[in-house]
Formats: structure tokens, C-alpha cells, sequence
């Protein structure tokens, strides 16, 4: 669907993106991680044509990206405004247009939406009237209005409260069902893992990691695994003797546990399981995966891994 | 083109909606139209009371002046000379605004001094005039002829003798002709830095409030900022032809109500005038002749056809050349209120533009008027100034050419508005500086 291809782009003396080439498949939601001013932004503004790169291409269905191609995606900025004097409609109308709908098609869709987020009686207020959550909803709307095939988020949860963000999660899903391609720029973690199928991670403008979200967790397992048992925690440490070591326990309540174990040696998690039953009454046992947290915290911060280590 | 429509409809419907809109479009000309009832009503006038001397040592006109009191003027006779020096200065003339010197040789050379300490308005001129010369009259009827009075007043019939250059027969070039032009100029200015500061802060409120990012996504900044401009501008132009029709149907309705008789010809009828002042001398009759050259002015010797096209041309590309201004200056700031304080040199700019305009109207034939007349920045009120005065024969071409010119700089400006427009748009925080505008301008 979409393709950057050696991309890079300086402002004054400042490299903002360092040759950055990344594939985006149809009907994939795309997490675009970093941390601030790791130059997503930036990127994100070129795709849209706000921004011209340096050097390097945008192509979109295998052509090089024009102004045309713009109607094609919806884009929500980080930083989002309104113009508070107008009214939802008003908004709605003029935005949809400018991608591309006629009046009516913006109405009906609005209706669509408006109906869908149980709002509809909305369509008359003045943006200035509404919440920040509120103007966020409306935002979100007038963004996917067009019905765009690339839809790219930058932040689209933040401002939300709980309910709302589970909302529009579902919302996001419910696209990608569809066919739709997202591409999600967020700090958000726990949404990357429960939506994204890969991402990428930007840091000082280079991109350091990309792939699909299951595979990179994969990829920076420690080997632990989680036992969830109830018993006393003094038999379970005296069952991992020097086989295994605990790296990290949870009380759950009196006798109920979840405890972090790594193996030493050639032992296996079948060992770990052999050593444990009749000490304790396992509940359920898990390999621990690293959080896209943590890898993003240990791939931005590797000082950190290092002091650990 | 579609997009920049969108823009401008947008902007359009904000301005219109906005009460702000609706007020200055009534009140506006409104305003216009008071001032211009004052000075219909009031044109020139100075001091209300006047305490004249009349110094007739030969005592020709017996004390006697006034058919009729006329409560602004206070006469007193003297039978003795009374020096200049003596009026000035002494102190028992101090109270006396005016000395009216009669000597004995008026009946034969009819001149008459009026000296006075400040300088009479022209409603007062007239009346001192008026009554001297009524009084006169009579005196010079009884000792020259046999008639009465009221006699010699049906048979006499005033000539009017008007002076006119002959290369300027309507009087194109007086000074309150270009008073119209300049106040044609000044509109002009008023309507360009109004709705220019609303460019600069529909910008700034769109860089404020990061809608921008939103529009950008959608269409190039130069598409924006045309749409911008013209959007604001429709707004300015409706507003500029709402002022036309209601300043022009106040005058119609100022000319129809208020001041009905002074037009009327039948009133003019200079037998009926002697008829009337024989009888009463009114005041409203004292008003008519000194209205008239306002009264005049206004419905007779200006062309408001051709002013107010050429107004609405140079308005319209003087906009689009200062408007640029403003909206590059909106675009590169990077924060509201440092846009404000960028928008200084402009205003500066736009007085100075005035001031041309005045320059012009106080020295038409200075080589600097011809070069403010051209230059884009001051050409709007300078050529208004100069179109009301009348460009010579042959010379119509500097009109056109004055409008080329700012044809071509708006043109220009709006490239290098556009070129700035685009890379400062989504700067923020930053301090406007010539160096960061430079930089920007040679970005492509």
C-alpha cells in the first residue's frame, strides 16, 4: 500500500529523518513508535505531502505519491485543532470537501458517524461548546469522513478517556476489517500490542527496529516464564533449589502467587514444571514476552540494559 | 482552485457571520453620513458670536445696519478713524472681533476693509458681507437715484461672474476636489489595513490553534493562502459596496429630506433671494449660499461614477498587494504576538501612504508626487487624490500605468508572500527575524 523508500530530510542543520525506508501492507494497522522528536512527525508530514523530503520517495500502490493520491488518506495530526466558531456540521462539511465529497456525501456520512457514536445531536454545536474529549471525537470523524484507504493516526487516543479509547480501538479494528491500512503514531504501548500487527521504531532519526509485533517480542525474550500457583512461596523457592532462578514474584492473596522464573543451565520448562508439581498447586504457567513497553524502553534507553547487565 | 474556493467560501461565511461585520458595515457609513451632515450643516464655521466695529468717521451709514437683529453678530458704530495699530492693540478695541472700515470714499471706489483677529468662517464672511453691503445699497440708492429701495431691488439682477481656468473649466484641480480623492484614499487604506489584520489573524489563529496541519494535509499553502486572501477580500468587498449604497442612499435621502431647497432651483432665483432678504433676512436664506459649495461639491462636481470604479479597482489590487504583506507576516510568525509587532513597519507603511496622499493634495505638481503616484505602496491614495483633481489632457495613460504597476508588484509580492507562507507555516515558537525570512524566501 505504502512504500518510503530512503527517505531523509534536515531542517537548517538538523537531521530530522536519516535514510529511513519502511513497507506498509494493505490492510495492516502500522505502529510508528519513538520517542519525541525522533523525527515520526516529520515523516508522517511527508507522506502527506506537507513536507518535501530531501531525498528518497513516497510511493502509494506502487506510484510515486502526488497531490492527487491525498484524498486517498486521512490523516489526524498530534496537534489537531478546530476552528471553534463553526458548528460540527459547518466542519464536518468544509473538510470533507476538501477531500474531495460532495455536500451530500459529507451529510450522509455524517449522519453515518454521528449515529455510530451516539452524538447526533452534536451536528448543531459549535465546537467551542464541546469537551476536549468531545472535539477529539469530532475530529476523529471529520478524519475518516472520505472513507480513506491509508488512514494515519498520530496520537488518535490520547485525550481520551477509557471508555472512548476502547472505542475508538474497536473503531480502528473494525476498519481493518475492512480493508482498510492504518498507520498508527502513538506512545501508547498497550495499544500497539493489542492492534498493531507490526511496527517500526524511530530513534534520532534513524529507523532501529521493524517488524511484526509478535516477532520483536519474540525476539527480545529473556527465556522467563510465569508459574501462577498457590502454596507457600518458601516450598516453591525450596523446589527451583539451583536449577532455576526467581527473578521476580506477585502475591495475588494469602497463598496465591504468580513468580517469575528463569532457567540456569541446560534446563528446560518441562524440567521447571517436573521440579514444582506436588510442592506447589500450579494454576497456569506462561513464557514471558517482553511488553512493547519494555522494548521500547530497552531499544531508546540501552543505558539502562547496560546498567542492569 | 476548487480547494482555495473552499478556503475562501470558509473565510467568507466567518466574516459575514461575525456581528462585528454587520455592525461596521452599518455604523461605518453611517459615521461618513453624520460627518457629512455636519458639514452640510456646520461646514467652516469658527467662532458663533462676532462683535464688530464699524469705524465711520463720516457717518455714512447713520448708525443704522440691520433690518432684522442677527443675534451672531453685535454691531457698534465709531464716528471717529480709528487706526490699525489702534485696534489692535489698544485696549477699549479688544472686545471687538472685527473692525469694518467706511470712509468717505466708499460710495465712489465701493471698497470696504474688514480687519479682523481671527479669521472669519465663510458663513460669517458672507453675512458681514451681506449686511454691509444691503446697508450700502440703500445709501447709495438714496443719494444716486430716485427709486426707492424695495424699487431698486426688483429691477436689480445680481450677475454672477465665475472665474474658471480654461484648461480646467469644472474646477477639477481645487483643493476640495482633492480633499474627496484623498478621503476616497484614506477609505481605501481603512478597508485594506481592517481586513489585512483580519488576514493576519485568521493565520495566526490557524497556526495557534493547529488546524493547519489539517488544511495542509489537504491542499498546498499557496492554495490556502489565496483562498485566504480572496476569501477575506469577497468579505471586504461586500462590506466596501454595502458603504457605496448606504453612504449613496444617505445622500439621496440627505438631499431629498434634509436639504431639500438647497438645490432647488426655484430657491437659487436670485430675484426671489433680493425679495426674501428685503423682507427677512433669515438665517436658513444666509445658509443656502454657503452650503452650496459643499452641497455642490458633493452632488455636483464629483464624479462618484468614475471615482468609485477606479476606487474599487485600485482597492481591490491594493489588497491583494498589502494583503500578501500581512498574511506572509502571519504565516512566518511564530506566535500571535509577535505577528503584532511585525505588523509596525506595515502600519507605518500605510500612514506614510496618507501622507503621500496629503503631500499630493498640497503640491500636485511635486516630482516626488509623481514618483509617490507609482510607487505601489503609495499609489492607491496618491491616484485618488490625483483623479479627483483631474489628470491633464493627454495624461490619463499615468493612471493605467500607476494601476499596471501595482498589478505587477501585487503579482510579485504575492509570489514571495506565498514562497514565505509555505515554509513558515508550520514554524512555531520561534522570533520572526529578516535573516530566518531570508532563508525561508530562498527555500523553494
Amino acid at each position: 500500500m505504502l512504500e518510503i523508500q530512503h527517505v531523509s530530510k534536515s531542517f537548517l542543520r538538523n537531521l530530522a529523518l536519516d535514510d529511513i525506508s519502511l513497507r506498509i501492507e494493505a490492510g495492516e494497522i502500522f505502529g510508528l513508535l519513538g520517542p519525541n522528536g525522533a523525527g515520526k512527525t516529520t515523516l508522517i508530514r511527508i507522506v502527506n505531502r506537507i513536507i518535501e523530503a530531501d531525498n528518497g520517495s513516497v510511493r502509494i500502490n506502487g506510484d510515486l505519491m502526488t497531490q492527487q493520491h491525498l484524498s486517498m488518506i486521512g490523516y489526524l495530526p498530534e496537534e489537531r485543532g478546530l476552528y471553534r466558531t463553526m458548528t460540527v456540521e459547518d466542519h464536518a462539511l468544509f473538510l470533507g470537501q476538501l477531500r474531495g465529497l460532495s455536500k451530500k456525501d459529507v451529510k450522509t456520512q455524517l449522519e453515518y458517524w454521528l449515529e455510530k457514536f451516539n452524538i447526533a445531536d452534536w451536528r448543531k454545536k459549535r465546537i467551542e461548546e464541546l469537551s476536549k474529549g468531545m472535539a477529539q471525537k469530532v475530529q476523529f470523524i471529520c478524519t475518516v469522513l472520505h472513507e480513506p484507504k491509508l488512514l494515519i493516526l498520530d496520537e488518535p487516543l490520547s485525550g481520551f478517556d477509557p471508555v472512548n479509547i476502547e472505542l475508538i480501538k474497536q473503531e480502528l479494528l473494525e476498519m481493518k476489517a475492512k480493508g482498510k491500512t492504518i498507520i498508527l503514531s502513538t506512545h501508547n504501548m498497550k495499544s500497539v500490542e493489542e492492534i498493531c500487527d507490526r511496527a517500526a521504531l524511530i530513534h534520532q532519526s534513524k529507523k532501529i527496529m521493524e517488524g511484526r509485533i509478535s516477532e520483536i517480542q519474540e525476539a527480545r525474550k529473556t527465556g522467563e516464564f510465569a508459574i501462577k500457583f498457590r502454596g507457600s512461596m518458601i516450598a516453591f523457592v525450596t523446589a527451583l533449589w539451583t536449577s532455576f532462578e526467581l527473578t521476580d514474584k506477585e502475591i495475588l492473596g494469602d497463598d496465591k502467587f504468580i513468580a517469575r522464573v528463569k532457567m540456569r543451565g541446560d534446563n528446560s520448562f518441562e524440567d521447571l514444571l517436573k521440579a514444582l508439581i506436588g510442592q506447589v498447586k500450579i494454576e497456569a504457567a506462561w513464557e514471558v514476552l517482553p511488553s512493547m513497553q519494555d522494548v521500547f524502553i530497552d531499544l531508546v534507553n540501552p543505558r539502562k540494559e547496560a546498567n542492569n547487565a | 482552485m476548487r480547494n482555495s474556493w473552499l478556503i475562501a467560501r470558509r473565510e467568507l461565511k466567518e466574516r459575514i457571520g461575525a456581528r462585528s461585520f454587520l455592525l461596521f458595515s452599518i455604523f461605518g457609513p453611517l459615521l461618513i453620513l453624520v460627518g457629512a451632515y455636519l458639514l452640510f450643516a456646520f461646514g467652516g464655521e469658527g467662532k458663533q458670536r462676532w462683535n464688530v466695529l464699524i469705524s465711520d468717521p463720516t457717518g455714512i451709514m447713520d448708525a443704522k445696519i440691520l433690518a432684522n437683529e442677527d443675534k451672531s453678530i453685535t454691531y457698534s458704530f465709531a464716528n471717529d478713524y480709528i487706526e490699525l495699530e489702534e485696534f489692535r492693540d489698544a485696549k477699549q478695541f479688544q472686545p471687538f472681533d472685527a473692525m469694518i472700515e467706511i470712509n468717505e470714499k466708499v460710495l465712489s471706489n465701493k471698497t470696504a476693509f474688514i480687519f479682523f483677529r481671527e479669521k472669519p468662517s465663510v458663513r460669517m464672511q458672507t453675512r458681514l458681507q451681506f449686511h454691509i453691503e444691503r446697508r450700502l445699497e440703500e445709501v447709495m440708492v438714496a443719494e444716486f437715484t430716485n427709486l426707492s429701495v424695495s424699487a431698486f431691488r426688483k429691477i436689480k439682477q445680481p450677475l454672477n461672474i465665475a472665474f474658471r481656468n480654461a484648461y480646467d473649466p469644472l474646477d477639477e484641480a481645487s483643493d476640495l476636489r482633492g480633499w474627496v480623492g484623498f478621503f476616497f484614499g484614506a477609505v481605501i487604506f481603512l478597508f485594506i489595513f481592517l481586513f489585512g489584520m483580519t488576514i493576519l489573524r485568521s493565520v495566526t489563529l490557524e497556526k495557534s490553534n493547529r488546524i493547519i496541519e489539517v488544511l495542509l494535509a489537504s491542499v498546498r499553502p499557496n492554495q490556502l493562502m489565496a483562498g485566504k486572501i480572496i476569501g477575506i477580500g469577497i468579505a471586504a468587498f461586500i462590506q466596501f459596496s454595502i458603504w457605496i449604497v448606504v453612504i449613496g442612499v444617505g445622500l439621496y435621502f440627505l438631499r431629498e429630506t434634509l436639504f431639500p431647497d438647497l438645490l432647488d432651483a426655484a430657491n437659487m432665483n436670485v430675484a426671489q433671494m433680493t425679495e426674501e432678504v428685503k423682507q427677512q433676512t433669515n438665517d436658513y436664506f444666509f445658509a443656502t449660499k454657503e452650503y452650496n459649495e459643499f452641497v455642490d461639491l458633493v452632488y455636483e462636481r464629483v464624479q462618484f461614477g468614475t471615482m468609485t470604479a477606479y476606487f474599487l479597482l485600485f482597492f481591490v489590487v491594493g489588497y491583494l498587494f498589502y494583503g500578501a504583506f500581512f498574511a506572509a507576516i502571519g504565516a512566518t510568525s511564530g506566535s500571535e504576538s509577535d505577528g503584532q509587532q511585525f505588523i509596525l513597519p506595515i502600519i507605518f507603511i500605510l500612514c506614510f501612504a496618507l501622507y503621500a496622499g496629503y503631500f499630493a493634495l498640497e503640491n500636485p505638481e511635486s516630482s516626488l508626487v509623481s514618483f509617490f503616484h507609482y510607487l505601489p505602496f503609495t499609489s492607491p491614495v496618491v491616484v485618488m487624490v490625483k483623479l479627483s483633481q483631474g489628470y491633464a489632457p493627454g495624461q490619463g495613460y499615468q493612471l493605467f500605468l500607476s494601476l499596471f504597476i501595482l498589478l505587477i508588484s501585487a503579482i510579485f509580492v504575492l509570489f514571495i508572500a506565498g514562497r514565505l507562507y509555505k515554509n513558515g507555516i508550520l514554524q512555531y515558537g520561534h522570533r520572526i527575524k529578516l535573516s530566518l525570512m531570508w532563508k525561508w524566501l530562498k527555500k523553494m
